[in-house]
């Protein structure tokens, strides 16, 4: 019965795993196939260079642009919308629109919107007379750019798993409150919030993970990596190093594959060590 | 209304014309004619009905037809072997006794914390190496559309969520189940599954939506553009079709028309569907 | 709760057999490595395969022409169908831009399946030839006793190593200055006096920058931060991009865009973004063209390939005016390099009549009719003198002399190692690299700091890949 799934992790999952430490080890040839043996060489000449370091600051600070708004827009919006709004199912809808567009479509059309010759942002932005911002152009912005996408990309899922996670608390619990004299804010804040806990917990660990294997975004909205690299995450990095412009170097990629794995997980177990502690379960 | 009330619906309704602004665009913007969309300033409202784009986006070098075709194929696929084999890996788990059982099951787990990245180069080198009869793998449609879906076959994820599920059933059902003649099989088809339909629909619409989704794999496999799925498609229209922003918005409105309708129709088979994983 | 505790004890046990596996499969994984074909495949067959063959010879084109260049193909591609089935069918595929198609052609190599015929831009063209995956196309004109004196004699230099034809000219390209003429006329400048280097671009852009209200509603000038402009204004100066006579005495060890014409260029760019005369668009070309056909600036830098799509554009809103590309200094004499991209027939893994099927296309698409409806379709010259004659051709450049521009811009080119370009293996991240450098000064840093960092920053690749190509 286990056959199967062990099976297919077995070929495609824990087998390739140790082939990208053995790639990783190796140099490669003008195809980038690999051939050579080079022992740690490439993971020296990553960490001790300058790029490779702009590339994981590029990679923390999209985390920390995309995990937090997403999760902390939708739990507003959540917590908004229990206050009894008029409406509720178009809120709701609305918010959910999001998840109905894939990550290509999405990125596309905010390349549409983003474009510096005739986007529509930098249009609006000309209707209330300020200047042209460079959203893809200008390396300040490109990475909030990209960040606004994938956080629009976002908000449907993180809205519908608290608006569920809010759905199941009990109603007592808050009428209690009303009644010992606490006012929305201070409710929210003492009993809805931490009894969100779990869900919170939960959207946090998948928007880090999925932010730390963000790709499509990256590479419709601003291939080559952006203004001056500003977009390179460590993700984007491992296809341009093995896939793109001429450059096929299977080893150096697989050597960035290695080290995005041992951040996943580091990422992970200081999610679960530290933030877990705090959350309340039933 | 109290001040505080009137605070919230105008923070709520500006919110939600934010979300919403680029589902507008996109179906505005398709209807536009190509002065109008590439007009600097731009703008924001159609000047009329312009259909050309679709005619443009469905005839034009991109066969988006074709990739939507591929897609469903790659994600139906997909989508239907994780269930089987999740269900079968998550029966042996909770139903089979098994020498080193919890060491297994920590290391289905332990494939999760597994990023794709991390693995693909491998196993993109190992299945273009591949042939077939003397015929590259990656040669021909089905091998393709083999390529595109092998490694996707099993995934961790929904053995653990139905392992919970089927966890909740009780003990004594099945051993009274057992002492009236029902083997394995039976079991499975006759009981548990029938009474573990909201988890299976769960994991069905989760990896569905992921398989959909993909772009790194596919961006690898597939040498032409009539047998790439549809996400690829639409990022190659935005390329390919760049002088003409219109056309590549209508392609992109007839990329998602199957999942919006979803999302607007089904909200609550989803919620109940994706969110089951996330409360326990 | 006790299910996370346990379930974390058993993913830290299970995970650490999953470490021991996969250093065991480590072990265990061997290096695949692709056989040489045999020295066979790199031969021309003669005519005889072709004709013996039976039922359809199938031949893949990958090219990356989009837009009316696209169409233009197309329309090549039915035309050669039409004249030769049922005994060939070719099936062009657009594999994106010419940095994607040469990485999709790498692609194919490393699994062993390539296109029998692929379109590669200039810049790729040393790496084709250490490739050693083609057949050049000297070879095969060689064993038919075919001419190849009717192809312009400048673009056969270009794409000759050692006398050697390697692949066949298709699109070939100049840059060329674009102009907007109402918005020249209506700054008072001639349209038919147009600035002829930098400095001269600069001061008409000042008069030709319009401002309302602190916002800018034209541009003077625009440009996308392109390699190529890099390449070409170096070029035109006279001075060799990469040392060793351009790559052509022996392999190139480094470029010199870092020096003083490449840093004047940069210098150049970021005045112009600077004072407001010209938009920031990027790299992509793409945006860069949108700015130019939404007429939202007067000048503009382009391959002579963009003229057909931007008349196209342009239709009822303005005239598209050609001018020769501009020098860098006043005093500069040299001609530009010429662009564009060839037509490279693959050998290891194809018969052999598909290989003479393959000859069959690439001779069709450099004959000339087939160049005179490539040209009028889409601005990029014609490869075939005889091409000029056709009827179509007169009629169309009559009507459009801006087709013209880059001819005669070629033309009157003489041929030296600095306006034959420079050939390296790496040229096409040697341009990137340009790129990034000129992207930094435009967005604020010195330009010599900048240049010299892009050069800096190209050189492991360089000596990387010599030191490959020699083994």
């Amino acid at each position: 019965m286990l056959v199967p799934c062990l099976v297919v992790f077995a070929l495609f999952i824990i087998w390739p795993l140790g082939k990208s430490v053995s790639l990783s080890l190796h140099g490669s040839d003008l195809f980038g196939r690999p051939d050579t043996y080079v022992g740690l060489q490439h993971y020296k000449d990553m960490l001790g260079s300058a790029e490779f370091r702009h590339i994981l600051w590029v990679t923390f600070a999209f985390v920390l642009l995309t995990v937090v708004p997403g999760v902390l827009g939708a739990l507003v919006v959540v917590l908004l919308l229990e206050q009894h709004i008029k409406g509720i199912r178009i809120f709701r809808t609305a918010f959910a629109l999001p998840f109905a567009f894939s990550v290509a479509s999405a990125s596309v059309i905010f390349a549409t919107i983003y474009n510096p010759a005739i986007g529509l942002a930098n249009g609006l932005l000309g209707r209330f007379g300020v200047d042209r911002i460079g959203w893809l152009t200008d390396p300040s912005w490109a990475l909030i750019s990209v960040s606004i996408t994938t956080v629009w990309m976002s908000v449907g899922y993180n809205v519908l798993v608290l608006s569920a996670g809010i759905g199941a608390i009990p109603t007592e619990i808050n009428e209690a409150a009303t009644l010992d004299g606490a006012g929305g804010f201070r409710a929210a804040r003492y009993i809805t919030i931490p009894l969100l806990g779990p869900q919170l917990f939960f959207l946090v660990v998948i928007s880090t993970i999925q932010s730390l294997q963000g790709f499509g975004q990256i590479k419709i909205l601003t291939p080559e990596g952006g203004p001056e690299q500003s977009t390179k995450t460590l993700v984007y990095s491992i296809y341009h190093t093995a896939f793109a412009n001429n450059a096929s170097d299977f080893g150096a990629a697989s050597a960035q594959a290695i080290v995005l794995l041992v951040i996943l997980l580091a990422c992970t177990a200081i999610q679960f060590g530290v933030l877990e502690r705090r959350v309340h379960y039933k | 209304m109290r001040p505080g009330r009137v605070v919230t619906y105008v923070v709520l309704i500006g919110a939600a014309l934010l979300v919403i602004f680029p589902v507008y665009y996109v179906i505005a913007g398709s209807v536009m004619a190509p002065g109008q969309i590439s007009s600097y300033p731009p703008d924001l409202f159609p000047h009329g009905i312009f259909t050309g784009n679709y005619q443009g986006a469905t005839s034009s070098g991109t066969p988006i037809g074709q990739q939507y075709v591929n897609s469903i194929l790659q994600t139906s696929i997909i989508t239907l072997a994780q269930l089987i084999t999740s269900v079968l890996a998550a029966y042996a788990f909770v139903f089979m006794k098994m020498w080193g059982r919890s060491v297994l099951f920590g290391l289905f787990l332990a494939t999760l914390m597994v990023p794709w990245e991390s693995i693909v180069l491998p196993n993109y080198l190992t299945i273009t190496g591949w042939s077939i009869g003397g015929e590259r793998l990656t040669a021909s449609y089905a091998g393709t559309m083999i390529a595109l879906v092998l490694p996707f076959l099993a995934n961790a994820f929904g053995v653990f969520l139905l392992r919970q599920s089927f966890l909740q059933f009780p003990a004594e059902l099945r051993d009274a189940a057992t002492i009236d003649g029902c083997g394995h099989w039976r079991f499975l088809r006759r009981i548990l599954l029938p009474l573990n339909k909201p988890a299976l629909m769960a994991v069905g619409l989760y990896v569905f939506l992921s398989a959909w989704n993909q772009f790194f794999w596919p961006l690898l496999i597939g040498d032409s553009a009539s047998r790439r799925t549809l996400q690829i498609g639409i990022s190659q229209l935005n390329d390919a079709e760049a002088a003409d922003p219109g056309l590549i918005l209508a392609g992109v409105t007839l990329s998602i028309l199957p999942t919006l309708a979803i999302v607007v129709f089904g909200q609550r088979f989803i919620v109940r569907g994706l969110t089951a994983g996330a409360i326990r | 709760m006790l299910m996370r505790s346990v379930l974390q004890r058993r993913t830290a046990a299970a995970g650490s057999l999953l470490a021991v596996l996969a250093l065991v499969a480590a072990g265990c994984g061997g290096d695949s490595s692709n056989d040489d074909s045999g020295s066979g495949a790199l031969d021309a067959p003669d005519a005889s395969a072709l004709d013996k063959a039976s039922g359809v010879t199938k031949v893949t084109f990958w090219h990356g022409m989009k837009g009316a260049n696209g169409a233009a193909v197309d329309k090549l591609v039915k035309a050669f169908n039409a004249a030769n089935s049922p005994k060939i069918e070719v099936t062009a595929v657009y594999q994106g831009d010419y940095d994607d198609t040469i990485t999709k052609y790498k692609t194919s190599v490393q699994q062993g399946n390539t296109p029998s015929v692929v379109q590669i831009y200039d810049i790729g063209s040393r790496f084709m030839i250490d490739s050693k995956q083609t057949v050049p196309v000297q070879k095969f004109a060689d064993k038919d006793g075919y001419t190849l004196d009717s192809i312009e004699p400048n673009i056969a230099n270009y794409y000759s190593i050692d006398s050697q034809l390697n692949s066949m000219p298709f699109n070939t390209s100049m840059p060329l200055l674009y102009i907007n003429k109402e918005a020249f006329v209506k700054a008072g400048l001639d349209p038919n006096k147009p600035p002829s280097n930098l400095d001269e671009i600069m001061t008409a852009a000042k008069k030709l920058t319009i401002k309302q209200g602190g916002k800018t509603v034209q541009y003077g000038f625009n440009a996308a931060i392109y390699g190529w402009f890099m390449e070409q204004l170096i070029a035109q100066s006279g001075t060799t991009y990469c040392d060793n006579d351009n790559g052509r005495k022996d392999l190139a060890t480094k470029v010199n865009f870092a020096d003083e014409q490449g840093v004047k260029v940069a210098t150049w760019y970021q005045e112009m973004v600077k004072q407001g005369l010209m938009p920031n668009t990027g790299k992509k070309t793409d945006d860069a063209q949108a700015v130019f056909k939404s007429g939202t600036s007067a000048m503009h830098l382009e391959s002579t390939g963009s003229l057909r799509g931007y008349l196209d554009a342009a239709k009822g809103k303005f005239t598209v005016l050609t001018a020769p590309f501009p020098h860098l200094t006043a005093s500069d004499t040299g001609g530009p390099i010429i662009g564009g991209a060839s037509l490279w027939i693959d050998g290891p893994g194809h018969s052999d009549a598909e290989k003479r099927a393959s000859w069959e296309f690439v001779k069709f698409a450099s004959s000339p009719a087939q160049q005179a409806a490539w040209h009028t379709g889409t601005g990029y010259f014609p490869i075939n003198k005889k091409a000029l004659d056709e009827p179509e051709d007169k009629a169309w450049v009559a009507q459009y002399p801006q087709f013209t521009t880059a001819i005669t811009q070629l033309h009157n080119t003489k041929p030296t190692n600095a306006s034959s370009g420079c050939i390296l293996g790496v040229m096409p991240q040697a341009r990137k690299a340009a790129e990034d450098g000129l992207e930094k000064a435009v967005l604020g840093t010195d330009p010599t700091t900048a240049m010299k960092a892009a050069a800096d920053s190209i050189k492991p690749q360089i000596d990387q890949y010599n030191k490959t190509v020699k083994k």
